[in-house]
C-alpha cells in the first residue's frame, strides 16, 4: 500500500506541473491550448537530438526547456494574436480549435520525420529506500526535481513583484491595466513558462518511462483533465488534484489492474466535475 | 454563468444565423439533390472493392457529422464522443446478435437506442449542472476515453486490440457492396430527412433561438433544458445507427473503427469543410474529406500537417466553412454588393 501510495505521488506531481501549465494559461488570458502535448513532446525530442549530437544529459536537457519555452513564445506570437481579440467563451473555443489544428501540424510532421523516437532518460543508481519502500533512482530523481519546481512558481507566484502582476491579471484584466500591467506581456511570460513546465514534464516522465512522438495527445488529454478537476486557473487546485488522481489511478492499478484503473481515474475526474463543475480549488466566476 | 457564454461560443462557429427555408419541397429537394449525386458515386468508383469500401466509409461519416452537427451545431453542446457513441451501436449490435442471438434488425435498434440513452444522460447531466461547453465537453471527452479503454481492457467480450469478427449480417445484401452502399446512402438520407424537419418545426425555432441567445430564449419560454437533451437524443440515435449500420457492413469492428482520433478528430475537419449548423453541409464537408483523404493518401503521415493547416486556416479566415463561402463566391452575381446573403439554405 505505502509502496503504490508513493508511486501515486511520484505520478501525481508530474500530472500537477502537467496541468499547472495548461490552467495558468486559461487563468490568465482565458485560453485553451491542446497543442501543449505536443510541446512536451517537442521538448523531449529536442534534448534527444542534443544528446545524439554529443552533449551531455544536464546541458541537453536544459536546450529542451529553452525549446519549450520557444514554442510556447512562438504560439502567442502567432495563431493566439487572432484569439486574443475574442472574449469570453468564445475566445475559449477558437484557442482550441486553432491550438487542435497546431496540435495536428506538429503531430503530422513528428511522426513523419521522426516516427518511433522517444526520450528515454535513464537514471542509474541503486534504488533509494523511502519510508521503507526500495524506490527506482528515475522516479527520486523525477520527483525531486518536480519538488524544486514546485517550489520555483510557489515563490515566483507569492513572493516577487511579477508573480504579483500575473496574479492581479488573472483576478481582473482591466484592474491591473489600469495600475500600469501590460496584461499583453503577462501572457507572453506565461505561455513561454508554460512551455517550459511542458518540457520539463517531458523530462522528469522519460526517466521514469519513455515519452515518444505519440505521446503529445494523450499528455494533453491528462493535463486537460487533471485541470478541470482541479479548477480551470487554479495552481494549487491543480497539484492537489494531480496527487489525488496519481494516487488514486496508481493504487487502483496495483489492486485492480491497469485497464480498469484508468477508467476508475477518468470516473473520479468525471465525478468531481459533476459535484462541483468549478473543480476541487477552483471559484465561480 | 454557462448561458451567455454558451450562445457566444456557438454563434462563433455557427457564424453568421442561417436561414432556414421553410418550403417543404425545397428542403426536399436540396435532400433528393445531394441523393441524386451520391447515388451516382458506385457509377464511376466501379467496381474496385477498395474504392467502394472508402465511399461507404464515407457516408458512414456522413452520419456521424450530422449526428454532431444537430448536437452541437443546432444546441452548442460540444461531444467530443461521436466515436465512442457510434461504438455503442456498432459494438452493441455486434454483440447483440452475434452472442446473444437477437435478431440483426433488433440488435441494430436497441444498440442504437442504447447510444440514443448515453448521449440523452451525458447531455442530461450537463445541462442539469449547467456546465459549459468546455465542461460538457471535457466530460463527453472522459466518456469517451473510458470507453474505448473498456472495449480494449475486456478482451474476452470485445475482441481487445483487434476487435471482433461481426457474423451477423453476413451472406446478405449488406455484404454486397453496391447495396451495402445504397444502404448507407439511405441512413445518410434518413438522418438529413429528420434533421431537416426538426430544423423547421417548432422544435428547431427552440434550437435556433437558444443558440442564438440562451438567456433570451430562456426568458421567452423555451425550456432549453429539454431540447438541449432532445437534440442530444436524436443525435446519439444517429450516431449509434450509423455505427451499428458500418459494423454490420464492415463485418468487423475494432476500437480503432470508433476511436476518438480516428472519429471525433475527422469529424471536426469535416464540419469545418461543409460549414457547421447547416442542414447539408456535413454531407459536403464528409465527400470533399473523403475524396481529399484519398488524393493525397500517398503523403502518408503528412495528411494530418495538412489537416492541421486548414483547420487553422479554416477556423481564422472563413468560419461558415469552406463549402458555403465558395458557394457564396459563385452565387454571388458580379456588380452585387458585398455581403448579400445568398437566398434559403446555405451549402
Amino acid at each position: 500500500m505505502t509502496a503504490s501510495i508513493l508511486d501515486g505521488i511520484v505520478l501525481g506531481l508530474q500530472f500537477g506541473v502537467l496541468a499547472a501549465g495548461l490552467t495558468l494559461v486559461y487563468g490568465l488570458g482565458g485560453v485553451l491550448n491542446l497543442a501543449y502535448g505536443q510541446i512536451a513532446v517537442v521538448s523531449g525530442l529536442v534534448t534527444l537530438l542534443t544528446m545524439e549530437a554529443g552533449v551531455p544529459a544536464v546541458p541537453a536537457a536544459l536546450i529542451g526547456l529553452v525549446a519549450g519555452g520557444a514554442l510556447g513564445l512562438i504560439f502567442d506570437l502567432t495563431i493566439l494574436q487572432p484569439v486574443y481579440r475574442r472574449h469570453g467563451e468564445a475566445r475559449v473555443l477558437l484557442s482550441l480549435l486553432l491550438t487542435l489544428g497546431a496540435a495536428f501540424v506538429i503531430d503530422g510532421y513528428l511522426n513523419w520525420r521522426y516516427p518511433l523516437r522517444g526520450l528515454n532518460l535513464r537514471i542509474t543508481g541503486d534504488p533509494l529506500v523511502v519510508f521503507g519502500v526500495r524506490m527506482r533512482m528515475g522516479s527520486v530523481v523525477a520527483s525531486g526535481i518536480t519538488i524544486v519546481v514546485i517550489g520555483v512558481l510557489y515563490w515566483l507566484f507569492r513572493y516577487t513583484r511579477l508573480g504579483r502582476a500575473i496574479r492581479s491579471v488573472i483576478q481582473d484584466e482591466e484592474g491591473s491595466r489600469l495600475v500600469g500591467i501590460d496584461p499583453q506581456l503577462m501572457m507572453r511570460l506565461i505561455l513561454v513558462l508554460s512551455g517550459v513546465l511542458a518540457a520539463i514534464v517531458a523530462i522528469t516522465r522519460s526517466m521514469v518511462a519513455p515519452v515518444n512522438v505519440r505521446a503529445g495527445f494523450s499528455l494533453t488529454v491528462l493535463g486537460l483533465i487533471v485541470t478541470v478537476v482541479g479548477g480551470l486557473g487554479s495552481i494549487p487546485g491543480a497539484f492537489l488534484a494531480g496527487l489525488v488522481l496519481g494516487i488514486i489511478n496508481s493504487v487502483a492499478s496495483s489492486y485492480i489492474g491497469t485497464f480498469l484503473s484508468l477508467i476508475i481515474l477518468l470516473v473520479a475526474a468525471a465525478i468531481t466535475i459533476v459535484i462541483r463543475p468549478t473543480g476541487l480549488l477552483g471559484v465561480r466566476e | 454563468m454557462s448561458g451567455r457564454a454558451v450562445a457566444a461560443g456557438t454563434s462563433l462557429v455557427a457564424g453568421a444565423e442561417t436561414r432556414v427555408s421553410r418550403s417543404l419541397p425545397r428542403l426536399f429537394g436540396s435532400i433528393a439533390a445531394v441523393g441524386a449525386v451520391l447515388a451516382a458515386v458506385p457509377l464511376w468508383v466501379g467496381d474496385s472493392r477498395v474504392r467502394m469500401g472508402v465511399a461507404i466509409l464515407g457516408l458512414a461519416f456522413a452520419c456521424y457529422a450530422i449526428g454532431f452537427n444537430l448536437i452541437f451545431g443546432s444546441t452548442g453542446q460540444l461531444f467530443l464522443c461521436v466515436g465512442a457513441l457510434a461504438g455503442v451501436g456498432g459494438y452493441g449490435t455486434a454483440l447483440l446478435a452475434d452472442r446473444v442471438g437477437v435478431p440483426v434488425v433488433a440488435a441494430l435498434v436497441l444498440a442504437a437506442l442504447g447510444a440514443a440513452l448515453v448521449g440523452g444522460l451525458l447531455s442530461w447531466v450537463a445541462v442539469r449542472r449547467s456546465l459549459g461547453v468546455i465542461f460538457a465537453g471535457i466530460i463527453t471527452l472522459i466518456f469517451a476515453l473510458s470507453f474505448e479503454n473498456l472495449v480494449l481492457g475486456a478482451s474476452t467480450i470485445t475482441g481487445g486490440d483487434s476487435g471482433i469478427q461481426v457474423s451477423a449480417g453476413s451472406g446478405t445484401f449488406l455484404r454486397e457492396r453496391t447495396t451495402a452502399y445504397y444502404v448507407m446512402l439511405g441512413l445518410v438520407l434518413l438522418c438529413l430527412v429528420v434533421h431537416g424537419l426538426l430544423r423547421r418545426s417548432r422544435v428547431g425555432w427552440a434550437f435556433r433561438a437558444l443558440r442564438d441567445d440562451e438567456v433570451a430564449a430562456e426568458l421567452a419560454g423555451v425550456d432549453v433544458a429539454r431540447y438541449r437533451v432532445y437534440a442530444a437524443l436524436v443525435g446519439s440515435a444517429m450516431l449509434g445507427l450509423a455505427g451499428g449500420t458500418y459494423a454490420l457492413i464492415a463485418g468487423r469492428v475494432s476500437p480503432t473503427t470508433y476511436g476518438f482520433a480516428q472519429v471525433d478528430v475527422v469529424v471536426i475537419v469535416m464540419l469545418a469543410f461543409g460549414g457547421i449548423g447547416t442542414l447539408v453541409g456535413p454531407v459536403l464537408g464528409a465527400t470533399v474529406f473523403t475524396i481529399l483523404d484519398e488524393l493525397l493518401i500517398e503523403l502518408g503521415q503528412l495528411r494530418l500537417l495538412a489537416y492541421g493547416v486548414l483547420i487553422i486556416v479554416l477556423f481564422l479566415w472563413i468560419r461558415r466553412g469552406l463549402i458555403p463561402t465558395l458557394a457564396e463566391l459563385v452565387r454571388r452575381k458580379p456588380g452585387s454588393p458585398p455581403g448579400t446573403a445568398p437566398d434559403g439554405e446555405p451549402g
